[in-house]
This record gives structure tokens, C-alpha cells and sequence, in this order.
């Protein structure tokens, strides 16, 4: 119970007071806690799933090594992310036998890979899934098949409430102090309040668009979305272009902006498409009986979660650790030969068909020697972005808004942190923090350069600095550090490419064998993309 | 070059030196008046009544000024060595003047005596300082001039100290590092003056150790400023602190006087042995005593045991088991005497067996089913305890609950926080339970509610309560089930994960009673 017995009401409050003020959350921590900082104490941690060398290997065709097995099979998935996991359970639901995955990482997930220790599951990258739209029938049939759907009143769903994200969601740190949600209102102008409010009602005009074709004007999978030139030829522009046009300058709205193409594209308003930055807004009519339109789904794995229910229903047999490098196109079949980094050999697998689940910077590679005239290579560009789990003594409060699941500093580089451990119903007093830095700025090779050749120190120092301008003394409780690279993070969908020919013209499958399914393909990278580039592909290589 | 005045001294050095005393008068101003604003909100924090507390420590401060004056008029020789040691003292005494009241609260009987102390001495030597730097200041500027300047500076250093205090000081270094800083800037005065002027030559050493010291001392204060809060968190109780333990989930904090023990949790009131009887037997008895045959009980929360004896009030009850988080909660009510009285022994029950485990996930592993189920939680003041009265978390009580089972939920004062209330009864019937609200007075908390909620229909007072019951009985209950008009039912959302309504009705409700 709550109240005191009468009189030492005050007393009580006054402590609470001074023990909020100067001290016990973070901020008082600061100075005592520096005394545990400076021992020298080097935080522990690692670079995980360190590893480009495969790659590189596939890039510069290096030495082969000798051929030690040879398997067949009908149907070949190289490549176990979303878009290949989806492919699978497709072909499975359809009765397809005589499949087989091959994986090139220890194991397969790609981008939806998760981490696990004593005090939390975390995501390595992906973590969550906006509540789809209803007309977006088979992914929300998988969600019903996995149980994050319970059920539906009037064809709308009931949604699994331990997976919808608990309360409180999202907080902003703004100017000193955490404002609930991200759209900043604290202290900005009414200048500013006015544009945010006019753009978010345009965004919502455009959601409620449709084109010439009865299509809506932006939907997801975004192939659905209407073909009219009108809302297409927004994609020949810059987002920043589009803004500048409609007079939007206000820095806290450009802000919010830019912060949300970062989130969901790495891109910064320059290197995303003026169609790109407004599929954002107004691409999500998710409908749910007991959630917000606006309800996402999370888990402390993140999509790992969606990631393990496709893996687990997955009935073909999967070799993981085994890196296609070449692909030839035979009158006996596609050979698909693989480094097998294990027994550093060579496994040749004879398929009738392909199904490339590979992003289009490898397939570059794969595909060499079978000489198709693919032109996406020249178009396709790649964010590279780090992600780091933290794990803390004690989670970073601070003044405002309690600890949300989603947490962003203003102006910042980093797109801040998740708090994984968010959807657990037991609050312990450790946390596992997902921080995430885009590289959105300049062009994406060199970042790479400088982001292959940091040091895990660098890293932790980087990460540390970070937290530390919202959270000033959080240091002292961190008790590790790991950190994750992509290199190749996510595609950009930069102007001209969602659109463009490209990009649907690299869907096609080569001579009726050689099949694509990639979230690249799509040029936003995101679950329902590469779930529905599975299933596209699994039925074109039913149907030849 | 100008000369200056006869001491050959030159003008620009001498009035440097002025400008540097003048630049102490704003310190020290500022100094002596944060010194006044800690004591004042020490003292109406810690002894209540804020207006009284204030006007008296205001008021005795002044007083003690006034007395600083006056005996200054008794120092005589080299002032600017008595300026010096004044205020190394003022630094030491203010600056300790915050940590100290923390740290002696809870030791002394007469509080206000160590307070009134501390006012009086910082008040006294403050009091010193303006006189004897006018004096000192006197021989060089117009006497006009002089009591203009230095009491401009006073008054700006006055100005500062009352702004910066609630804006700055309070918010970001809380109140004890604040005096302890303010104490090693008024040793820093009394540092640079020593260096400064070269007519300290002869006892600049000796004062140099004093000066060090202290600094020393309050620079320790500084960094142990964390350590004093935790240790003197008892203070934060009347009556005397007989334990104390920070446990990995919470801080235990029992204390007694002549007539009652108390066990706070993280500062929060559980229960007083004064009238926890009728916190208890109305938790337990109306739903209880209304199920038949040999029943199997669980209890989540309420590790103290004492819902558990008034369970153990029934022989039929073939079971309890009883899930609370904190291991070190359940072994306290196991091992210590006093306490072992208190709840009668229950914990150590063949028929009780314990569980530390968190309550939501336990019951979604567990697979038993129980006949009634106690479900006594604090109350919803954080998002994590929302989660424990969330929709979901009653849904998954009813895998649990037999065909005929009742649960019942302490769910906060209907009085004071009637939203909340509702919104605990509304949410349960969100999953599927019929409910059955009722409340009763504590003195110790007020109006308190509960809410039963069962499958269907069945509940009645009609049955045998046990004996020795001293405060539920037939017609209590039925007067339980009254709610006036103020208390009486309004709407509410449901309690879920996604929304947490609850904890926002919560905090805006208790706002008044807690800020
Ligand atoms: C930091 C970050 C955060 C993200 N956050 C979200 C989010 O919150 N929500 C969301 O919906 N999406 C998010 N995404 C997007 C995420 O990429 C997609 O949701 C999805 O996981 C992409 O799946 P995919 O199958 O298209 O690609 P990938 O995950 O890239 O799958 C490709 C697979 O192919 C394998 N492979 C590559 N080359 C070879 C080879 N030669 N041989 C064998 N195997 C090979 C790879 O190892 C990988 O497993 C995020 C991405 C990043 C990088």
C-alpha cells in the first residue's frame, strides 16, 4: 500500500525529493561515480559476428578450394533472412518437396538476428513490426498462425497484448528533458508547431489517397501501392526537395523527419526519395480491436521473435556456414557452388531452381559467370549502420518521461536506444539497452572504410559518449558492451530507385531457374517487404 | 604615476584589493543567505509545517546576525586576520551544516535543539563578516560610498543565492552537497585573501592548515554526500528504525514505537501492527468464508504472512501457497520474533509453502488450479507494478482459479484515488470477471477498497466466519458493500499493457497527496 500513517507524509516526500534530486537515478550518481570509472575499469565487450571475410572472398573470387561434396536438390534458397525463411514456409504450404537453404552465417535470420544473455534477449538489429493492414492478407494470416493474433471481431484483429508494446512507448530528450512521444513539442516555436501539425495533415491526406487505378497512394508491400503518375513522380525528387517545395523549414519538423528516414531507412532527406520519406507516414492503415492504428509490436528479441517462429516452421534442411560464391547456369541444372568455412572446402549444389535471397551486392558476385544483364548493381546503395547492446546496473531514467521502450535524443547522430527489456513483465533492476547509429551522411564506401577499421574500443568510447549527453554518469553502470556491424545495412531507397525500372526489372527471373527475393528489391527495408518478396517469389517459381 | 594615500601603496593596487574585498561581500552574501535557505527547507521538510518552520529559521537566523554585529564591535587588532578565520569557521560551519542535520536527525531526541544550533552559530558568524570587512574597507573609500557598495553587493549576492537555490542548487546537487560547496567558497575567500595580501605574511602558514583541513574535510563530505543520503534515509520515519535492509527488489525499513511496529517498502507504509487487523481480515474473510469444502488458496504479494493468517483462520483450507517476490521479505517473516508474533507464526505452516518468484510469470507457468485466490500488490505507482493489474495478467488468473474459485484485489483507496479503483474493477471484469467491490476504513491509510471478482455469480455473507474476528463480521460486510455517493462508481478505461491507464489515473490521483 501507498499512503503513510499521518505526519510522516512530509518527511517521506521530502526524502524521496532529495534522493531523486541529487542522487540515486543517474544524474547524482555522475560524481560519486566517477571514482569508479577512473580505476582504470575497461568495460568488457565485443565486435560479434565480426566477419566480412567471407564476403570479400565472394568479392575477389580469391583461390577455390577443392570440391569435397556435391548434393541435388529441387529448389535451392540461398540465403536465410526474412525474405528466404518466407520463401520457405511458402513453398512448404504449398506442398513443395525437396527444398534446401544454405545459409552463409552461423545462423540463418540475416538483419532479424537476436542476442541473449543473464539479464535479457536483445535484437542485433530489426525490433519491431507496425500492426499491419488488413489487406496485407498473408502476413497477418502468419501472424494469426503464430499466436501474435488471436483472434478477429468483424475481420478486424485481436492482437496478443504481451506482444503489442506496453506502455509507455516512445520519449524524446529535448533541451534537458524527456517529452513523452518523438514529434518534439518542447520548447518549440508556434511556428514550428504549425508546420509539424500542416505536414502531419498532409501526410494524412496522402494516406487516405488513392490513384487513377483505385489503389491507395501508398501501401505496404509498396508494390501494391498505386501506379498514378502523380504520387510516382514524387519519387524522382529528394524528400528534402519535396519539404523545401511545401515550405516546410521548421528545424524541429526537418529534424523529426530526417530522424525517422534514418530509423526506418538509413537515409538521411537527400538520399531518400520525396515518395520514400511519405510512404512512411502514410503507408500504415494497421487496424487492431484492442490497439491504436499506431500500436506496434516488440519483442526483447525484437524481430528475432517473428525471425524464430519462421525458422522453426521451416521443414527443409538448412546448412548454415555455407557462403554461395558462384553460380552457373548448366544444361543439368543450376550449379551453386559454396564455401563451406567450416571444412574450408568447396560444396557444389546441383538445383533445377534458385531462389536468391541475397542482397543484389552479393548476387553482383554470384552471378558473374552466368552473365545475365541485370542493372541494379549500378543503383542499388547501402547503409552501413552499428548497433550496440548495452547492459547496465540499474536503467537510465532521467528527468521527464519514465523509461520508454524507444528512447531519442534530439539532435544527435544515433537514433538512441531500445530498452529491451521493455516487454518483460518483471522489471529487474539490470537492463540491456539496443543503441543505434546510421551512417546517413557522405558517401556509404567510405564509412565502411572507417567503420571496418574501429576498434572495439572505439566503439564502446563512441557508445559511451553517446548515452552519456542524455544520461551523464551512466558509465560506471555498464558491465558490457557488444557491438554489431552492417556493413551493408539496409538499402537506401534513394530517388529514382523505388520506381525506377531497375528495380522491377531485377525482380524477373533469369531463364525460368533463377529466382530474386530480397527487401533490397523492394528498396525499403523492412519485415512486411521482405516477408511479402518471399512469398512473391515462392509463387513465381510455382507457377514455371 | 599618481601616488595615493600616504602609505605609499599605489592607487591601482589599492583599489584592486578594494575590489577584490568588495568581490568577497557578494560571496560571502551569497554564501550566508543559501546557509539560511537550507536550514529553512531542512527544517520544514523534516519537522513539517513549512510556513513555521520557515518564518522561525528566517527569523532566529536574522537574530543571530544581529548578535554577529554586535560582538563584532568587540574585535579589535588585525582585522583582516580575524576576516580570515571567520571565514574558514562560516565555511566549515555552513558547509557541515546540511550533511550534520541529515546524519544527527534520527539520533537525537531534540532535533530542533541541533537545528536552532546550526542557525544560530552560521547566523552569528555571518553576522560578523559585513561589519568587520567594512572596517577593514573603511580606510580607503568615503564612507558614503563604502555602505553604498557593500550593501549593493550584498544585496545582489542576496538576490543570486535566492534564485539559484530552488532553480539550480536544489534540482541538480541536492541540499547537502549544496551547503558543501557553498562552505568551500567561503574557504576559498578566505584562501585568496591570505594569498593575496602580503600584510598575512606572518600567519599565513599557521592559517594555511585550517584552511586544508577543512577543505578537505568538506571535499570528503562531497563525495561521501551519496553515502550520508542512503544512511540517513531512516530519517525519513518518525519512530525509531529497528531494521533496515536493501534487498535486490526493494528497501525494508521496519520501525517501532510504544505502541505499533510499521514496515515501510521503499518509504511506502505496509502496514501498522496497530490496526493491520482490519486491513487483513477484510481481505481475506468476505470471500473466503463464502466458498465451501476443502480449499486450496494462493496468496501473490503480501509476503509478510498476514493475509496468510487470517487464511490459516479456516482448517478447511487444505493449502496456501504463497508467491512474493523477495526472498529476503518471506525469510524476515520467518525468522524474526517480533515478527513471527505478529503474523502468527503462518509463514512456518505445514500447509503454507513459499515462492520467490515474480507473481505474472509464476502464474503463467503454474498449471494448479485455486480455490481463492489473494491478490495484495502495492499499488500501481510505476509501469512495472501497472503490469500487475493489467487486463492480461487477470486473464491469465482465471487459468488458475477453480470453476467456483473468487479472487480478490487490493486495489487502492476509492476515496482518494477513485479512478484507479474503478479502473482495477472495470479491467477485471474486462476479463471475464463478475465483480463485487467493497471498502472499509484503516486509520493508518484511509479509506481502503478491494475489489472480489468470480466467474459468476455466487457470492453471500450468509456463511460461518471463524472465530476471533476483530473487526469483520455479518453486518460489516454488508455495510462494506455500500459506496456513497463520493466513492461511487465512475467510468474508466481498461487497464492494459499497451495503455496503462491505471498508473496515469494513479499518479494524477495520489499528485495532490505526494508533491
Ligand atoms: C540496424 C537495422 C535495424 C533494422 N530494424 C528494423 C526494424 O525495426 N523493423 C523492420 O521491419 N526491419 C528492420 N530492419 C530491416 C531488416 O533488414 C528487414 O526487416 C529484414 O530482416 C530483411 O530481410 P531480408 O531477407 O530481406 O535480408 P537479410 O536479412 O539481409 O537476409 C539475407 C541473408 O542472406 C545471407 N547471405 C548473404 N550472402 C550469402 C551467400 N553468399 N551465401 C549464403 N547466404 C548469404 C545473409 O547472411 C542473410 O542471412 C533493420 C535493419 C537493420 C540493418
Amino acid at each position: 500500500m501507498f499512503i503513510d500513517g499521518a505526519g510522516s507524509k512530509d518527511r517521506r516526500r521530502f526524502l524521496k525529493q532529495v534522493l531523486a534530486l541529487a542522487g540515486v537515478s543517474f544524474a547524482g550518481r555522475y560524481v560519486t561515480g566517477c571514482a569508479d570509472a577512473s580505476d582504470g575499469r575497461v568495460i568488457p565487450g565485443d565486435i560479434v559476428g565480426a566477419g566480412s571475410s567471407i564476403g570479400h572472398m565472394i568479392r575477389d573470387g580469391r583461390a577455390i578450394p577443392a570440391l569435397t561434396e556435391e548434393i541435388r536438390t529441387g529448389i535451392l534458397i540461398i540465403g536465410g533472412g526474412i525474405s528466404g525463411l518466407s520463401a520457405a514456409r511458402w513453398l512448404h504450404k504449398k506442398g513443395t518437396e525437396n527444398v534446401m537453404m544454405v545459409e552463409m552465417g552461423e545462423e540463418t535470420g540475416g538483419n532479424s538476428v537476436f542476442g541473449q544473455n543473464k539479464v535479457s534477449a536483445y535484437p542485433w538489429a530489426a525490433h519491431y513490426l507496425p500492426i499491419p493492414d488488413v489487406a496485407n492478407t498473408s502476413l497477418i494470416e502468419f501472424l494469426g498462425e503464430i499466436g501474435v493474433i488471436t483472434g478477429f471481431v468483424d475481420g478486424v484483429p485481436i492482437y496478443n497484448e504481451y506482444h503489442l508494446c506496453h506502455d509507455p512507448e516512445e520519449r524524446l530528450y529535448i533541451d534537458g528533458y524527456w517529452q513523452e512521444g518523438l514529434v518534439p513539442k518542447f520548447g518549440i516555436t508556434r511556428e514550428d508547431e504549425a508546420q509539424i501539425a500542416r505536414f502531419m495533415k498532409q501526410a494524412e491526406d496522402y494516406r487516405a489517397a488513392k490513384g487513377v487505378d483505385g489503389k491507395y497512394a501508398f501501401s505496404i508491400p509498396l508494390d501494391t501501392s498505386s501506379a498514378d503518375e502523380q504520387f510516382r513522380k514524387l519519387d524522382q525528387i529528394s524528400f528534402r526537395q519535396f519539404l523545401t517545395e511545401n515550405g516546410y523549414n521548421a528545424k524541429p519538423l526537418l529534424w523529426y523527419l530526417e530522424y525517422c528516414c534514418k530509423d526506418d531507412y538509413g537515409a538521411g532527406l537527400d538520399s531518400t526519395s520525396a515518395w520514400a520519406g511519405l510512404h512512411y507516414f502514410a503507408s500504415r492503415r494497421g487496424k487492431a480491436t484492442n490497439a491504436n492504428s499506431s500500436a506496434v509490436l516488440t519483442w526483447p528479441e525484437g524481430n528475432g521473435f517473428l525471425m524464430q517462429a519462421l525458422r522453426k516452421h521451416n521443414p527443409y534442411p538448412v546448412r548454415t556456414g555455407l557462403a554461395a560464391f558462384n553460380i552457373e547456369n548448366t544444361e543439368n541444372g543450376v550449379h551453386v557452388d559454396c564455401y563451406d568455412a567450416g571444412r574450408k572446402s568447396t560444396v557444389r549444389i546441383v538445383a533445377e531452381k534458385v531462389l536468391m535471397c541475397t542482397p543484389q551486392n552479393v548476387n553482383k558476385y554470384l552471378l558473374k559467370s552466368v552473365g545475365s544483364e541485370r542493372g541494379i548493381y549500378e543503383h542499388v546503395q547501402y547503409a552501413p549502420w552499428v548497433v550496440a547492446n548495452i547492459t547496465c546496473t540499474g536503467v537510465p531514467e532521467g528527468k521527464g518521461t519514465a523509461l520508454c521502450w524507444d528512447n531519442v535524443v534530439y539532435g544527435r547522430q544515433s537514433v538512441g536506444y531500445v530498452f529491451a527489456n521493455h516487454q518483460n513483465l518483471v522489471r529487474k533492476n539490470e537492463g540491456v539497452l539496443t543503441w543505434y547509429l546510421p551512417f546517413t551522411e557522405g558517401a556509404p564506401k567510405e564509412a565502411r572504410k572507417a567503420i571496418y577499421s574501429k576498434t572495439i574500443e572505439d566503439w564502446k568510447k563512441l557508445v559511451v559518449e553517446d548515452l552519456a549527453y542524455a544520461h551523464p554518469g551512466i558509465e560506471p553502470l555498464i558491465t558490457r558492451i557488444d557491438v554489431k556491424v552492417w556493413g551493408h545495412g539496409m538499402i537506401q531507397p534513394v530517388p529514382g530507385y523505388v520506381w525506377g525500372n531497375a528495380r522491377s526489372e531485377a525482380m524477373q527471373a533469369i531463364d525460368g531457374r533463377i529466382f530474386f527475393a530480397h527487401s533490397d528489391l523492394s528498396g525499403i527495408s523492412i519485415f512486411e517487404e521482405a516477408f511479402s518478396q518471399g512469398v512473391r517469389a515462392a509463387e513465381e517459381v510455382l507457377r514455371t | 604615476m599618481v601616488n595615493g594615500a600616504g602609505d605609499g601603496t599605489p592607487v591601482h593596487e589599492k583599489k584592486q584589493g578594494q575590489g577584490l574585498l568588495l568581490f568577497s561581500v557578494f560571496v560571502i552574501a551569497t554564501c550566508g543567505l543559501i546557509y539560511e535557505l537550507v536550514a529553512g527547507t531542512m527544517a520544514s521538510y523534516l519537522l513539517g509545517d513549512s510556513v513555521t518552520q520557515f518564518s522561525t529559521v528566517i527569523g532566529v537566523y536574522l537574530f543571530s546576525m544581529g548578535i554577529g554585529s554586535w560582538l563584532s564591535g568587540q574585535v579589535e587588532g588585525d582585522l583582516l586576520k580575524w576576516f580570515i578565520r571567520i571565514e574558514i569557521l562560516v565555511g566549515l560551519v555552513g558547509g557541515c551544516s546540511a550533511p550534520s542535520m541529515f546524519l544527527l536527525f534520527e539520533h537525537v531526541t531534540y532535533f530542533r535543539i541541533v537545528l536552532y544550533s546550526f542557525v544560530v552559530l552560521t547566523g552569528i558568524l555571518v553576522g560578523l563578516e559585513i561589519p568587520i570587512l567594512m572596517r577593514i574597507l573603511k580606510s580607503g573609500i568615503e564612507f558614503k560610498d563604502l555602505v553604498a557598495r557593500v550593501f549593493t553587493f550584498d544585496y545582489i549576492g542576496a538576490l543570486l543565492a535566492s534564485l539559484i537555490f530552488p532553480l539550480l542548487l536544489v534540482p541538480y546537487l541536492g541540499l547537502i552537497r549544496t551547503s558543501l560547496v557553498f562552505g568551500i567558497f567561503n574557504i576559498a575567500v578566505a584562501a585568496y585573501l591570505l594569498y593575496y595580501f602580503e600584510e598575512t605574511l606572518r600567519y599565513r602558514r599557521r592559517l594555511l592548515v585550517p584552511i586544508l583541513a577543512s577543505v578537505f574535510a568538506l571535499l570528503a563530505g562531497f563525495v561521501y554526500a551519496e553515502r550520508i543520503m542512503s544512511y540517513s534515509e531512516t530519517l525519513a520515519f518518525q519512530d525509531k528504525v529497528i531494521y533496515s535492509k536493501s534487498t535486490h527488489y526493494q528497501r525494508m525499513v521496519l520501525t517501532r514505537n510504544n505502541r505499533e511496529l510499521k514496515l515501510f517498502l521503499n518509504g511506502n507504509l505496509q502496514f501498522s501492527s496497530l490496526d493491520e487487523y482490519r486491513y487483513h481480515e477484510a481481505l481475506v474473510h468476505p470471500g473466503l468464508h463464502a466458498l465451501k469444502g476443502s480449499k486450496k488458496v494462493l496468496v501473490l504479494g503480501g509476503g509478510d504472512g498476514l493475509a496468510v493468517r487470517e487464511v490459516l483462520r479456516y482448517p478447511d483450507v487444505a493449502s496456501v501457497t504463497l508467491v512474493d517476490l523477495d526472498p529476503a521479505m518471506t525469510q524476515l517473516f520467518r525468522s524474526n520474533e517480533m515478527l513471527l508474533e505478529l503474523n502468527n507464526r503462518s509463514l512456518l505452516s505445514p500447509k503454507v509453502r513459499v515462492v520467490n518468484d515474480d507473481a505474472f510469470n509464476w502464474v503463467r507457468r503454474d498449471t494448479m488450479r485455486f480455490d481463492f485466490i489473494i491478490i495484495d500488490f502495492p499499488d500501481p505507482s510505476n509501469y512495472s507494478l501497472g503490469k500487475l493489474y493489467s487486463s492480461k495478467f487477470y486473464e491469465e488468473l482465471q487459468h488458475v482459479l477453480s470453476d467456483s474459485g473468487i479472487i480478490v484485489v487490493q486495489a487502492t483507496s476509492p476515496l482518494i484515488a477513485r479512478k484507479s479503483y474503478w479502473c482495477v474493477g472495470h479491467t477485471m471484469e474486462a476479463a471475464g470477471f463478475v465483480i463485487v467491490p467493497y471498502h472499509i476504513y484503516v486509520p493508518s491509510f484511509g479509506e481502503w477498497g478491494y475489489i472480489m471478482g468470480m466467474r459468476n455469480f455466487g457470492w453471500h455473507t450468509g456463511a460461518q466466519l471463524p472465530r476471533g474476528l476483530r473487526f469483520v463480521d455479518k453486518d460489516v460486510m454488508k455495510s462494506m458493500l455500500l459506496f456513497p455517493p463520493d466513492m461511487s462508481e465512475v467510468a474508466t478505461e481498461v487497464n492494459k499493457l499497451n495503455n496503462q491507464a491505471l498508473v496515469n489515473y494513479f499518479e494524477d490521483e495520489w499528485a495532490p497527496y505526494v508533491h
